[in-house]
């Protein structure tokens, strides 16, 4: 009970200080909080695959890159194109690309998989790069406007205002955070997570190993994407560089380990870690790449349970009396 | 009536023949028992059976209908159930969820994506009730990986049974286990598989022909008898080839 009530003051303290976050550190920290989230939903989804299937995509810019792309594509060329559906866009490019993927994916794993993955990332981003018309080549697509977030008939609420933009993409990310952990604790999501321990077995339980893995990756993909959209809200530019290069693909990798493959709110913690991490580094040296593979090295090293692993760890040790009582 | 049959069953790895010609019959409601030396291909016969492998010449019969060459998944839904010689369950979940997937499957729950499955209290009911079943109720909340050799086995053997097969194949169950913990399993598979028809591959002869109603021998991948315990005790070519080792 005492549990529970603590639990409720501490998603009430997270509420209201994300809420009024914007209005204590300014714009620039309300921006840089929206790209944390972005990264964690991407992340997240990234960990979905790696964490509870078991398999470790090295091209997963592909759904975030693409999801960005349509986004702004759509918003580009559509004249009044609204808000929500621009975000879903980028959801349903993501989405569609693992579906029109996942009959070669879903037939490999381990080492296979990954060089599969880096290969078609790497095959979309020459694409991206090359197919100049419609992506804009090198120079990216930028100076869509952003769409005014309008219920017919009740409110319209700019977006270009950047404090109300914060709680639109805030709201997003929460949104398709909660219904993911949700998804992992459907009797589904029990399912992928028995296909990482033992494929196999999951084929003689009576469950279809790839239809699994195809819908896993399918939701995944989709997830991504809705990062990538409303990260093409935020920059007001999409390029390759950022979206869709093999440094896109690294990142949430980075953040999975950093936090934690084995639990699901430790990649959100790794995109923390990181962007604190870039935000502190910077101001001393420009080589954030040689500090953030340190750690990374360390990381796989000496926690290769992540920080959420560390953390679990430690509270095991201190309250080990306790729980034996 | 037949429940399992072969015809004329050849399986060869890459040139190795492994299993000539075998035509296996299995009636409905007994318990039978593959025996045979180290490598004579009783492995190969499940895998063949169960859809590891598709045999490479001949059919497999189940229920009436042709099987041949069908999924693993495929045949867990219209009845059949298999455990692993090598202990093979979900290292990293506990024994609960180990159990909880197998009986999803047996409820035919797949890509329910709208509930939370711990809410769903059918399912953890019946859960707790095969880990009773099982006497692993103490080691619920612990993870496969970790259990004792016999409880770990236990599990094995139990999560090719919770689908609710009408036909259960226990590859080695008792494999690897001591004295006690093998009388524990042989108690444990006699109650489990009450009214099933259970198939068995087995090395200890005390179970054997403690469990079986009928032993089919296999020898460097042909049946070289099958019949009822007595029977097979008494063949001379079943003596001279395996059980003459044994001294039974």
């Amino acid at each position: 009970m005492r549990n529970k009530l603590y639990k409720w003051i501490l998603w009430g303290v997270v509420v209201i200080s994300v809420a009024l976050f914007p209005h204590v550190v300014g714009i620039y920290y309300s921006n840089f909080f929206v790209a944390f989230a972005i990264f964690s939903l991407y992340a997240v989804t990234l960990n979905l695959l790696l964490g509870y299937m078991g398999v470790l995509s090295f091209g997963h810019a592909m759904f975030f890159g693409t999801g960005a792309y349509a986004t702004a594509i759509a918003l580009t060329h559509i004249k009044g194109f609204p808000l929500l559906p621009a975000v879903l866009v980028g959801g349903l490019a993501g989405g569609l690309l693992a579906l029109i993927l996942s009959p070669l994916l879903v037939r490999v794993s381990g080492t296979a998989f990954a060089m599969l993955t880096l290969a078609f990332g790497q095959l979309i981003f020459v694409v991206a790069l090359k197919y100049r018309e419609i992506t804009g080549g090198e120079d990216g697509i930028g100076g869509y406007s952003i769409p005014p977030l309008n219920i017919p008939g009740v409110v319209s609420i700019d977006m270009t205002n950047q404090i109300n933009f914060y709680y639109f993409a805030i709201a997003v990310i929460v949104v398709c955070l909660f219904i993911l952990w949700f998804y992992t604790k459907t009797p589904f999501g029990s399912l992928v997570v028995g296909i990482r321990d033992n494929a196999m077995r999951i084929d003689y339980l009576g469950f279809k190993l790839p239809q699994i893995k195809a819908v896993n990756l399918i939701v995944c993909g989709t997830f991504a994407g809705i990062a990538g959209a409303v990260h093409a809200l935020l920059m007001k530019l999409v390029s390759t560089v950022g979206v869709l290069d093999i440094n896109a693909s690294f990142v949430p990798i980075m953040m999975a380990y950093i936090g934690g493959v084995g639990s699901f709110f430790g990649p959100i913690i790794g995109s923390g870690v990181l962007h604190l991490l870039e935000d502190l580094v910077i101001r001393f040296t420009e080589r954030i790449g040689l500090v953030n593979g340190a750690i990374f090295i360390l990381v796989v090293l000496y926690a290769p349970m992540g920080l959420v692993g560390l953390f679990r760890e430690a509270k095991a040790k201190w309250f080990h009396e306790e729980k034996v009582s | 009536m037949t429940i399992l049959e072969t015809k004329g069953l050849y399986h060869d790895f890459k040139g190795l023949q492994v299993l000539f010609d075998v035509n296996l019959q299995v009636q409905e409601g007994e318990r039978h028992a593959v025996i045979g030396p180290n490598g004579a291909g009783k492995t190969t016969l499940f895998n063949v059976i169960t859809g590891t492998y598709r045999p490479s010449r001949g059919h497999v019969f189940f229920k009436g209908r042709d099987i041949t060459g069908a999924r693993p998944h495929e045949l867990t839904r219209i009845g059949m159930g298999r455990s692993f010689q090598i202990t093979s369950t979900f290292n990293r979940l506990t024994a609960f969820q180990n159990i909880r997937l197998a009986v999803l499957s047996k409820r035919g729950i797949r890509f329910q994506m709208f509930r939370k499955v711990d809410g769903m209290g059918d399912i953890t009911r019946e859960t707790d009730e095969v880990l009773k079943r099982i006497n692993l109720d103490r080691e619920r909340d612990m993870p496969a990986g970790v259990l004792s050799y016999g409880k770990h086995r236990s599990l094995e053997i139990s999560m090719a049974l919770a689908t609710d097969p009408d036909l259960v194949m226990l590859d080695e169950p008792t494999a690897g286990m001591s004295r006690d913990e093998t009388h524990h399993a042989v108690e444990l598979i006699r109650r489990l598989t009450e009214g099933k028809t259970l198939v068995i591959i087995e090395h200890d002869m005390d179970v054997v022909f403690s469990l079986a109603d009928r032993i089919t021998v296999l020898h460097y991948g042909q049946i070289l008898a099958t019949g009822p315990p007595g029977e097979i005790r008494q063949n001379q070519a079943v003596k001279d080839a395996y059980l003459g080792e044994l001294e039974v």
